[in-house]
Order: C-alpha cells, then structure tokens, then sequence
C-alpha cells in the first residue's frame, strides 16, 4: 500500500514468517543506531489485509433462512444472534414504542413451557445472556453463553422467541418501570436534545422521532404485543449469525431442527420515509443548566448515494476526526469554548439521514463556538480542503479499515446488515480504493450541495437568555444568524409530551 | 470502578479459570511492561501505559491535577507539536510568568475582595481590577501569538495544533484516549500490527520529552468539561457533594476533575515538580495486547523507552489514612431527578480478605435474578431499578446500594426496603444453589472478559497498579472459595447504621 515507506529490502518481502526472522536480525542492528528523528522516518512492515468475503460464510438453511457460521476456538464461548427485519418502522400510529416494549416483554414475558421467573432462574444459573431490542429498523436477539451450556441455552432462548409468554404480571411491571423511565425525560438536557432535535429533522410523526407517551404505553395491551411479535419474529423475517467454539456442521444440524415446524411469515415491510421537511432557522428549549447545548444540521444523504464516500471525507475533516478534525481544533483547542465538539453524518438505507454538528458550551460562548461552525461549513463549500487535510483523512479511512471486520461478531453482524440491505457485493472490496481516488474538487462539489449552512436547523438547549447575547468580547450574538429570528419551542411534559405552560 | 473490574475477574467453578499468559519484563531505568500476545483480533494491537497516580495523589490547592496532566499529555514534546521549539520555549516562559503573576493578584486583592463581599468571583474575569484586565490582555496576546493567530499572524505562531493526533489519525490509530481516576492515569490507542514501532517512538518521545504546551488555555476546556459532567447533570453536583461528605480524611474525598479554584491555580512550577515525582520510568507501566511478536516488541520497546531517564525522588507514600466513621451521615438533594436513594458504606481496600466477599455480596444483589430486583423492583413493586456496586479502591473501600423509586413510593420505601433485605443477609446464609449461581456467573465473565483486547487492556492496568497483574489470575480461585458464611460475616461487620451514610433524592416540584 502506498501509505507505507518501507525499505526496499522489506519491500521485497511477502512472507510473514520471513519478514519476522528478518526483522529480529535487523532490529538487533538497530539497537545501536540514534532512533528516528521524527516518526517520518520509521519504515514500516508492510500489512495486507483483504476483507473477508460474506460468500465464505453464508449458509441457507432447507426452509430458507439465511445463516453466516464463524467458528473460533480461542475462547469457550458461543455469541449467537437474529436479526429481525423491522423495528421501530413497524410502531403503528398513536403506539410508538410498540416494537421496543415487544422486544422488551419478548425477553421479560417467560414461555409458553416457564413462568418469566422460573425461565429468568435458568438463564442465570447457566451464565447465559440473552438480550432482545428494536432499532429504528431492526429488532435483534442476541444469545452469549459457554459452549457447554449450548444446548440448554438455546433451547430456551427459542421458546423464548418462538413461543413467548407475555405474562400478565410482568407486563404490569415492565410498564410501570417504563413510565418511571418517562418521567425522566427532562431531566437530563441531553435527552431533550435528541427528542426535539428528532422532532425537527423528521417530524413528530415519523417513526424515528416519535415517542411513547404514558397513556398510549398505559393503554397498550397483550395482545397489540402477540401481534407485533406474529410479525417480526418468524423464519421468513431473519438472519442468523453464530461465532465461537463449535463445530460448522453439528451447528448447521442444530439450527435446522431448531427452525423445522416454525412457520414462516412475509417480510417485514421496508419503513416509511419521512415526510415532512426540515425548516431551516434557530430553535431553542428552555433548560436551566451553565452550559448550552447545541447541535446544527439537516437531512442528508442515503446510504447508495454516490456522494457517500466524499460526504465521509469531508464529515472527517470537519468533525468527526477527533483532534485532528477541524471543530475540535478550532472550538476545543485554540479557543478553550468547549470540551468536545464533533460532527455526524448518518445514511439511512431507505430514507435520507442526518448531517450534524455539536458541541457544548458555557452559555456566553454558545454563540461563538455556533460562529465558528458556520465559519467552517462555508469554508468548506468556498475553499479547497488543504491538500494535508485530505491525506490526512484518507490515511486514516484506509488504514482503520480492517478494524471494521477486527472480531468474528463484528464481521458477521457486516454480512447480515449487507444482506439485509443488498449491499453491492463488491463494496468492501473497493472500498478502500474508492476512498483513494477522490479530490479535493470532489469534496468542495459535495460541501455545497450536502452541506449549506442555509439549509440548517441550530437547536439550542440551555438559558436562552444568558446565551443570546454572546461573549463578554462581543464576538458573536445569537443575533447574527437567519437574521436573529428564533423560534422558542416549548419544553414538553414528560409523560404526555404536550406543552408545559 | 476498580470494584466493578475486579467483580468481572470472578471466575472458578465446574470450570478451570482461564489464566492470561502475560510476559513481563523491566527495563533498567525500572519502566516495566506487561505483553500480551493473542492473535483472534488479527492485525491490530492495544497498547499503552498507565502512571500510577491519581487525585488520591493530590492535596487542597492542586486538586485535579493529576487529571490537568493527561490533557497536558497530548499537547506535544519538543519535537512533535511545534516548528520552532526554541521560540515556543520563550513563548511558555513568558505566559508563565504573566500567569503567575496573575495568580498572584486573584490569591491575594481578588480573594481579599471576595471574603469581604465586594464581589461574587475572584476568578471571574469581568471582576477583574484594572491591573488584572491588563495582565490578562497580556496573556491573551501571547496565547494568541503561539498559535499563529495573534500579532504577527501565522508567521509568529510555534504551534503545530494536535499534530500528536494526526501523527496517530494518517498511521490508522483508533480510539486514541486517556483517562484518570482515584488511583491511576491510563493512556492508550489501538494500532494496525505493524505500526507498532512509531507506538514506541511517539510514547516514549512524550514521556521522555514532555512540554506543557498551552497550560494555561487548556484549563478553559476543562472547566467545560466540568460543566459537562458535573454541573450540567442531573445528579452530578451532588455525587460531587455526597463524595465529599462520605469521605472524612482520605484523599478520595475530592473529585478527580479538581475543586474550580483548584483548577485555576496550578503553576508551572508545580506541574514541573508533579511530573518529576509520578512521571518517572519507576512509577509508570506499559501495556501491549493483540496481534504482535513479543520478540520483536520487546526489543523495540527496549530501544525506545530505554531513553527515559530515572527520577531522584520516590512517589511520596500516601499516609492519611481514612478515619473511623462514627455516626451516621445523610444528605437530602432536591433536582431534577426521580426520588431515589443511595446508601453507602465504608469497606476495604482491594486485594483485602473481605473484598472478594464483598464482591460476591454486590453480585447475588445485582441482575435480573438478584435480591435487589426480586426484592424491591418485582416483589415489593417500589423501585423501577435497583444496583449495588463494591468499589474497593488502593487505599479504602466503600459499598453502595442505590434505587429509583415507581409510583407512589418514596426513597424511605426504598430504604425501608433494603433493611430488610440486609437483614436477611445477616440473619441467614445465602442458599446454595443462590452462590452456585452467582459463582458460574462470574466464572463465564472470566472468559467474556477476554472476548475484547481492550477489555484485557484496562483490567492489567487497574490489577497491576493497584495490587499486581496476577490478580486478573488469582482472583477467579479466591471467588470461588467465598463461602456463604463469608457473605454472612461481611454483611454483618461493614453494613451497620453508624458505618453508613445515606443520600435521599427528590425530584424538586417545577
């Protein structure tokens, strides 16, 4: 790879074994000289890694599910996990959280063969962990326990999944630590800030952003539970993967007799794109806390979209490369305005997802630190990245490249997303390529259609009024943005979302 | 923290633990390292290395500053950070002593005016006195000036900003971070395999070379990072406060991020002398796990962190010892929290007899079958969650127990509640089949511990600063010999009313 100055007598080498024995005979030389002046001038082996191909451990079961095996014999564990189409994306209108509180009482419920304590004292005793969750798309069960215990494990977290007993008094219980949970909504500002900002990118509406309320978790019954659970959890809506110490057939045998006579429904639909639009402006939430928080942003792209690649580059250099990122050494360490400023692109594979920047900050320098990330996304669509700022960002695409498939679980939850979402075949493959190949124009083209400040909603939680006027220097007001209009949101009640006052 | 690590050492049973094999050597300027060789995470290696210090080190006046450290840690040497070393050397001479200058003025006119009442802050710039706002001009400018962004434009800047990091971010070097607790200073990345010679290079020019590079503008980041963590949560505040009340004379009483005038006040010269004293090859350790050839790491550590040079004074030893508590404390907080109750009570310092039982005792308390959400969540339906945690620390231990209420109840249900169910476990053994349990969980964690290079990474580091790596080995043996009369005893020795201090929330009315 091009991003390694090797001698050239490591140059010539392919073999790893060879390239050790020659490295041990020369480091002894090494010992005497002066080290390196800078890390400049340290030669490096040369690493190849290619990634792993799904093909090599996709497997499909007689009745059609698809299964991707690792085996792995370091440790005498097996991580086991489906992943089931459909999550949050399947909450029908007036009953949001309906997935999570299915998945949630999946695992909470017991089986039609245990009462949920009884099947609770099992799992333990065997050391097995088992977890069930929705995402915004997904819903997952995950099984880690020892090898020795497989058997019995498994069969328990089938019934689990297969026959689940949603029992009464647990779902009593479970709501009410729910409604526990509700009442804190406010209580941290940052969890004001990922409710309304949700709100404010894809309308209260949309799946993503909508929210239980305590009367629609109150009123929602055992059998909205079974039904959700008739969608989501059959053999025609999953993918299994298993990594650890077992052996490839006996667990192929395994999974066929554990899916035989589990009858296999429709796909889960794909979700629903949003449909309302993100109005650009300056929104606030009151919350008494020293510190504003904020974040800038609007949709963004899909994941095929072709700008994905350059849109990652670019997201890199503003924010998301940590120190060396552009928001960090502007904000955090030149001017001391906050601990940690950050940007974030997400792509949906449906629907667009989000751009957006953040920070925190005390309340007087909010205004100042919002200046330097506009300063920053225009100078991004008016200027050519600097050439070291591309390198920089490229390098380090490429070379943590492998850290994607670095563990047998992390590259097989890679193969059943792609497959999920029919990723094309080859995109790991020239991945590393297609990061090499764009340019600085590319990125400047991107800037200014993915990222106009323009465009831009700026959500501020905190003390509106001990922000709006800016720093004691008077270097910037909230004033200066989109003509100092706001719109002040209200805080919502955090049992029924409804205004307060 | 290290209680929570050390519970997840738990190990034993039908099943033989697992023992890390860890090769260990030292250095003769006396830096010793720790390898561990494995190849399931291919092509990547976790390294770093910890200084054994942490705010339990400090004293009142530089509070934090163990923690004020490791930002100073990743400002550069005299190589890396800047492309004019001499000249950035004058710079940091100069803010130093219009700094201290400036410390001067607040500790004596400005705190002066403050004990009077004349003003609200000493520290606050729009208090200053005219002399004051000069001075601090003068520091701004040069500030400025060092990073190319004052007078004199970028021509007069010394400053390559975070080059450190980008170093790191173009070789493929991920999760780059620090942290530091009560006890330790933990630096680590994770690096591509064959990056493991510039690892080497950039840790040892820093430990060998380091510049407190932007000491006095970093302190603003880390007041933000205060209002981040502390003041701007829920409850943070008050666990600072609660903190401060559970410990009488132990250093652990302070927090780690340091008290705000502390942070303020550090001088150059106590950084310097801070370093000399805990920064020396002697009180540091390094760790390498992942994918590596011990053989060729070793030498090439060796020939790195050899350039270290030996410190003339030993780490003073910390001799204030945590004194007897003799009645029981309470604190009643009213924020924007759920009502809740946390009680807490003083224990025993890591690798003490009793803290494996007490260990076990936070175990058969925690997860979905244990005494605390069979007892209080399902049972008597009083809280939404329950947890206890056994934090035994270098030099002392304490033991919490904390709850959230549901519905109608209130934190004395909550407390209520836990008498009782302590009581049962002072009054009879724990069942067996209850410890079994307990026991085979702990004994999977042994392996799920090690599912992760970074996860062996953090638990070496905090066994072997404060008690030896062999404990991540030896402890799975000493759970699985606690016996249900161990539980029984410990119960009944540390959890007493005079020993304990308790901390009622309550959500305050809008």
């Amino acid at each position: 790879m091009r991003l390694l100055r090797p001698f050239p007598v490591r140059l010539a080498l392919s073999a790893g074994l060879l390239l050790i024995v020659t490295n041990r005979s020369s480091l002894a030389a090494e010992a005497t000289l002066p080290l390196p002046a800078r890390p400049e001038a340290i030669a490096f082996p040369p690493l190849a890694f290619e990634p792993p191909s799904a093909a090599a451990f996709r497997h499909v079961l007689s009745e059609g599910t698809v299964v991707f095996l690792a085996p792995s014999h370091e440790l005498p564990l097996i991580n086991l996990s489906i992943t089931f189409k459909g999550g949050r994306s399947l909450d029908p209108a007036g009953n949001p959280g309906l997935a999570s509180l299915t998945a949630r009482l999946v695992r909470e419920g017991g089986t039609a063969r245990k009462p949920a304590a009884e099947f609770d004292e099992e799992l333990d005793f065997l050391a097995t962990d088992v977890a069930v969750s929705a995402t915004d798309t997904f819903t997952t069960a995950t099984m880690n326990c020892l090898a020795s215990t497989f058997d019995d494990s498994f069969r328990l977290f089938l019934d689990m999944l297969r026959e689940p007993a949603f029992d009464a008094d647990r779902l009593e219980t479970t709501k009410a630590r729910l409604l526990a949970q509700l009442a804190q909504r406010n209580d941290d500002a940052t969890s004001i800030m990922g409710r309304e900002w949700k709100r404010l990118a894809f309308g209260p509406d949309h799946f993503s952003a909508a929210e239980p309320t305590a009367a629609s978790v109150e009123a929602t019954s055992r059998e909205q539970l079974q039904e959700m659970h008739r969608r989501i959890f059959h053999p025609g809506n999953m993918i299994v993967a298993v990594s650890g110490d077992f052996d490839e057939a006996t667990m192929l045998a395994a999974l066929e007799r554990a899916l035989a006579g589990w009858s296999r429904g429709p796909e889960a639909p794909a979700p629903a794109a949003p449909v309302a639009e993100l109005k650009p402006g300056v929104y606030h939430v009151p919350k008494d806390i020293p510190q504003g928080k904020v974040l800038i942003g609007k949709r963004s792209i899909t994941r095929d979209d072709p700008d994905d690649i350059p849109l990652t580059l670019l997201n890199e250099i503003l924010g998301a490369g940590g120190f060396t990122s552009r928001l960090m050494q502007k904000i955090r360490s030149n001017e001391g305005l906050a601990y940690s400023a950050r940007s974030v692109v997400t792509a949906n594979v449906e629907y667009p997802g989000i751009f957006y920047a953040g920070f925190e900050s005390k309340n007087a320098t909010v205004a100042l630190a919002t200046k330097i990330v506009f300063d920053e996304l225009r100078s991004l669509s008016d200027e050519l990245v600097t050439e070291d700022e591309l390198e920089t960002a490229k390098k380090s695409l490429i070379e943590t490249f492998p850290r994607q498939f670095e563990s047998k679980p992390k590259t097989l939850g890679v193969f059943v997303n792609d497959e999920w979402t029919k990723r094309p075949a080859d995109y790991w493959k020239t991945f590393r390529d297609k990061v090499a190949a764009v340019t600085r124009e590319d990125l400047r083209r991107v800037a200014r259609k993915h990222l106009d400040p323009a465009e831009m909603a700026i959500l501020v939680v905190g003390d509106w009024e001990a922000i709006a006027a800016g720093d004691l220097d008077k270097r910037a007001s909230m004033g200066e943005f989109f003509d100092g209009k706001v719109t002040h949101l209200p805080l919502r009640d955090p049992l029924t979302l409804e205004p307060l006052e | 923290m290290i209680g929570c690590l050390l519970a997840a050492c738990i190990g034993g049973t039908p099943l033989p633990a697992q023992q890390v094999a860890v090769e260990e050597f030292t250095l003769p300027n006396g830096m010793q390292f720790l390898l561990v060789p494995r190849s399931d995470q291919p092509d990547v290696v976790s390294a770093g290395w910890v200084a054994r210090v942490g705010s339990v080190n400090e004293r009142p006046g530089i509070t934090g500053i163990s923690h004020f450290f490791e930002h100073m840690m990743f400002k550069g040497t005299g190589t890396i950070g800047t492309r004019d070393p001499a000249k950035d050397a004058r710079y940091r001479a100069e803010q130093q002593a219009v700094r201290d200058e400036i410390n001067q003025l607040v500790w004596t006119r400005q705190y002066d005016r403050f004990f009077k009442g004349e003003i609200d802050d000493p520290w606050d710039p729009a208090n200053d006195t005219q002399q004051l706002r000069v001075l601090r001009g003068r520091l701004d400018a040069l500030i400025k000036a060092q990073q190319g962004r004052g007078a004199g434009g970028p021509d007069a800047g010394t400053i390559v900003k975070d080059e450190f990091d980008q170093v790191y971010t173009r070789a493929g070097g991920s999760g780059m971070n620090a942290f530091t607790t009560y006890d330790i200073t933990c630096y680590f990345i994770t690096i591509p395999s064959n990056k493991l010679e510039l690892w080497a290079w950039m840790e040892s020019d820093r430990l060998h070379d380091s510049v407190f590079r932007e000491f006095y503008s970093e302190r603003d980041v880390v007041h933000e990072e205060r209002r981040l963590r502390t003041e701007s949560t829920p409850t943070g505040k008050f666990e600072e406060q609660f903190d401060a009340m559970f410990w009488a004379s132990s250093g652990y009483s302070w927090p780690v991020i340091g008290w705000p005038s502390d942070l303020n006040s550090y001088t150059f010269d106590q950084a310097q002398e801070y370093w000399n004293v805990y920064y020396r090859p002697k009180n540091l350790f390094g760790i390498v796990v992942g994918d590596f050839d011990p053989v060729i790491a070793k030498q090439m550590i060796s020939r790195y962190f050899s350039r270290l040079v030996p410190g003339d004074r030993e780490p003073p030893p910390v001799v204030t010892l945590e004194v007897p508590q003799l009645a029981e404390q309470r604190m009643i907080a009213d924020g924007d929290f759920p009502p809740g109750i946390e009680l807490r009570y003083h224990t025993v310092p890591a690798g003490h007899v009793d803290s494996y039982p007490l260990d076990m005792l936070a175990e058969l308390l925690n997860e979905r079958t244990g005494r605390l959400f069979t007892g209080l969540v399902e049972g008597r339906g009083i809280a939404a969650t329950a947890g206890a945690a056994s934090d035994t620390r270098k030099y002392a231990g304490l033991f919490a127990v904390s709850a959230h209420a549901r519905g109608e109840a209130t934190p004395a249900d909550l407390e209520a509640a836990w008498y009782e169910e302590l009581a049962r476990l002072q009054d009879a053994d724990v069942p067996d089949r209850e410890l079994r349990k307990v026991k085979n969980r702990l004994a999977a964690e042994n392996y799920r511990r090690l599912e992760s290079n970074m996860s062996l990474f953090i638990q070496l580091a905090f066994a072997e600063a404060i008690l030896d790596w062999r404990e991540i080995n030896d402890a799975p043996a000493k759970y699985e010999a606690v016996t249900a009369a161990d539980i029984r005893r410990v119960a009944r020795t540390y959890f007493t009313p005079t020993n304990r201090s308790v901390a009622i929330y309550r959500r305050q009315a809008n």
